[in-house]
């Protein structure tokens, strides 16, 4: 138990814990800075210091000075100190902590032989149980009575007339309704052989809650687009529970869910286009878009990174009233997102320039993009957005590339009336801004179209 | 209900009613039949499955693709092979079963037909091979399991004789190969499709049984893949290479009716119910499709399979 007096093998423990099993990566993003194990770590050290020197000034000591040098170092404990394995935990300064968990969660990877070992003999097994029989040509003629035995003439029974066993099932089983999810019925995975396959237990989460105690444990083919994944769930659900009826499969999104099949509403629905073995969860909820909308306005998010855009209210007030039917919630929100996440991270390296302490003051962000240009070349700036004003500053790399210099830009935020995200590909977003003049009172369409640094796909 | 591998509770056992498709994409599955629901994923590791049979007892269904013919049992979980018939080749195109079960026969596109005794630990071997010249697209065991009629891309059918060794040769078509042959329950008829689409039908009436020359239909426009017979005879379902299957009346060989969908491919095998109401199909479009005959009506539909369905097999049981 002393394990658990040590405060800083505790914080170590909890914040490792936290960013391993999050596979979004936000703990990661959102702890980066602060790594209370490293503080205490550096406080035992000085603690240590301000010890010996302590002990170096006593005076009346019998030790002389060299053996205090070396003794010291192990024997002073100071209430900061870590435990031994923590000088050599898996922690590299030179990877930083941000491949960590891809690098060590999981399984090692085995070599080649043995795992082509292990097929082998899974093959071996597997060939053991069948019995094969190999075609032998006939060895003598088979006389008259053996070929009578063998293939004598049958007398042909004119067949009578029956019932079907089939015909009265389908008469007692009239309209199923998984039959209108059949089209997924294709991506199940537990029917396949030979093909990837990923494992998901999903949360009813749109039913009412009594339907809710259980996940339903879904098995897919790991190319599966998260839509085949929501289609498929809808498929397999109403088979094993025909009487709750389930609505179209385009009113449903799948969100990222806890164990106890607690959905993370501060997270938007996986990207309904994308494979499914892109994410590394398994656990999700599957939720009614419908709701969501307006579970998603409340301003759950408290988090820094969300902010962001926070400063562009009219950006996502328009964007609900302005719905286009065709299009999903999920998809713009978690585009958005990704640009988040992206930028969040660019902006890492970049540090924030913001004079006041992030905590304090949210809203003010100071990005480092790419600003994309119409004849295929791009430029960096530093986007700066304030509560008061929009800030586009050229950061100047080539002196000589006048061509493709963009113009240093300033509006105060009273004087923009729109903001919209027109496209997004990739790691490429096209934004409009709207703003009014104020010299002339006129309105001045600006479009952007924005690249940011995209992340490495996650597992 | 299942959707799992485990041993599902109904529709599997020899007694039941079973579904088996298979295809393209190396996989058998058995189907509740019903409910549309796929109830297990065998594995057919290699090849296609260019014919599917279920054997007289019910309880095993044979699988015929390149080199080998796979046994596998439709009452347990096991999604492996049981036994494994190997020594031919190249293709094995269809397979079938001796009706109590002493035998089962082959054709193959290594040009040869060939009886594989099924019996263990008898004193004698009835295996027996028939050589033609040409690779064998189809095979069928007359009713009466004395013949086999043997047909492949010279065109030629081949009427082998099991008790005589001898046999006979039938030419409907110069220059377009035999596709499928079937033999009506009674009998009395014998329909052969080819690759230019025309339906040919014999009447087998007398003794020895002669075959007649009794019609000829233009059944599609493209390659035929497949013929059979009702139970009761009365109908004849041909499926082809134009996205349809058409099911004519024995009585006047008019059609009856010509069963397509808008998503529907290649249509590669067809098997009626015991009362001749339904019609099962399998498709490119990795579909299976139950049709009430009756209405022309699509009933069900058997989605899984990733890639074309080529062949199936049912067995209904009576009530």
């Amino acid at each position: 138990m002393a394990t658990y007096d040590n405060k800083a093998w505790l914080l170590k423990n909890i914040r490792d814990a936290f960013i391993a099993t999050d596979d979004t990566g936000l703990c990661e993003i959102v702890m980066s800075g602060e790594d209370f194990s490293k503080i205490f770590q550096n406080k035992a050290i000085e603690e240590k210091k301000r010890l010996k020197d302590k002990a170096q000034h006593k005076p009346g000591t019998s030790k002389g000075k060299d053996n205090i040098e070396n003794d010291d170092e192990k024997d002073i404990a100071t209430q900061f100190d870590p435990y031994p394995d923590m000088d050599d935990s898996d922690e590299d300064p030179l990877y930083g902590s941000w491949f960590r968990h891809e690098e060590f969660a999981g399984h090692r990877q085995r070599s080649n032989t043995s795992q082509w070992l292990d097929k082998k003999e899974l093959a071996l097994k597997k060939a053991a149980k069948i019995k094969i029989i190999k075609w032998e040509d006939p060895q003598t003629e088979l006389t008259d009575e053996q070929i009578a035995e063998a293939f004598g003439k049958v007398q042909i029974k004119k067949p009578e007339k029956k019932k079907s066993l089939l015909s009265e099932q389908l008469e007692k089983c009239p309209e199923l309704p998984h039959r209108q999810y059949l089209e997924y019925a294709k991506f199940d995975g537990t029917a396949q052989l030979g093909l990837p396959t990923k494992t998901f237990k999903i949360f009813m989460t749109m039913l009412p809650e009594k339907h809710q105690n259980y996940p339903l444990i879904v098995c897919v083919i790991a190319n599966a687009k998260i839509k085949d994944l929501i289609g498929f769930t809808c498929y397999k659900y109403s088979i094993e529970n025909p009487e709750t009826p389930l609505g179209s499969v385009h009113d449903y999104g799948l969100c990222i869910a806890e164990d106890d099949g607690e959905v993370d509403w501060a997270f938007p629905c996986l990207d309904n286009n994308e494979p499914c073995s892109k994410f590394g969860f398994t656990c999700l909820g599957l939720i009614n878009l419908k709701h969501k909308v307006s579970v998603v306005t409340q301003p759950i998010l408290d988090m820094e990174m969300n902010s962001a855009f926070q400063c562009f209210p009219k950006a996502s007030v328009s964007g609900h009233s302005n719905v286009n039917s065709t299009r999903q919630h999920t998809g713009e929100s978690d585009e958005i997102m990704r640009a988040i996440n992206a930028v969040t991270e660019g902006n890492k390296g970049f540090g924030f320039q913001s004079t006041q302490p992030i905590t304090d003051a949210p809203q003010d962000k100071l990005y480092r993009v790419q600003l994309l240009h119409k004849m295929r070349t791009s430029t960096p700036v530093q986007l700066g957005i304030t509560l008061d004003q929009i800030e586009v500053v050229p950061v100047v790399t080539q002196k000589h590339a006048f061509w493709s210099r963009p113009k240093y830009l300033l509006h105060s935020m009273n004087s923009v009336a729109w903001c919209q995200e027109l496209e997004s590909k990739g790691n490429k977003t096209a934004f409009r801004i709207v703003i009014q003049l104020h010299s002339n009172n006129q309105i001045c369409i600006k479009d952007m179209t924005l690249s940011v640094i995209r992340r490495r796909p996650r597992r | 209900m299942t959707m799992s591998g485990d041993a599902p509770s109904t529709g599997a056992g020899g007694a039941h009613v079973a579904l088996v498709t298979g295809g393209y994409d190396h996989t058998i599955k058995l189907w509740q039949a019903h409910s549309g629901v796929c109830l297990r994923t065998m594995q057919h590791p290699d090849s296609q499955v260019n014919d599917l049979k279920i054997n007289p007892s019910g309880q095993m269904v044979a699988a015929c693709g390149y080199q080998h013919i796979r046994m596998y049992d439709l009452a347990s979980a096991n999604p492996d092979p049981v036994i494994n018939y190997e020594g031919v080749s190249k293709n094995v195109s269809r397979v079938g079963f001796q009706e109590n079960g002493q035998w089962m026969y082959s054709g193959g596109e290594d040009c040869t037909a060939r009886i594989w005794d099924l019996r263990a630990g008898r004193e004698f071997q009835c295996q027996r091979i028939f050589q033609v010249p040409a690779p064998v697209n189809a095979a069928a065991l007359h009713p009466d399991q004395s013949q086999i009629m043997v047909g492949g891309q010279s065109g030629i059918i081949h009427i082998w004789d099991l008790k005589t060794d001898h046999n006979e040769q039938l030419i409907p078509e110069a220059e377009a190969s035999i596709q499928d042959i079937a033999i009506d329950p009674e009998g009395k008829l014998m329909a052969a499709v080819n690759n230019k689409g025309n339906c040919y039908i014999w009447s087998l009436g007398g003794s020895p049984p002669r075959p007649v020359p009794r019609k000829h239909l233009q059944a599609h426009k493209k390659y035929a893949l497949r013929c059979k017979f009702s139970l009761d005879s009365t109908m004849l379902v041909t499926t082809s290479g134009d996205c349809s299957a058409k099911v004519w009346r024995t009585k006047d060989w008019t059609l009856m009716r010509e069963l397509r969908h808008d998503a529907q491919r290649w249509v590669w095998d067809a098997a009626f119910t015991l009362d001749s109401r339904y019609l099962f199909t399998g498709s490119s479009d990795s579909y299976a499709r139950l049709w009430n005959l009756e209405k022309g009506t699509l009933e069900r539909e058997y989605c899984g399979h990733q890639k074309p369905i080529t062949a199936l097999a049912f067995r209904d049981q009576a009530v």
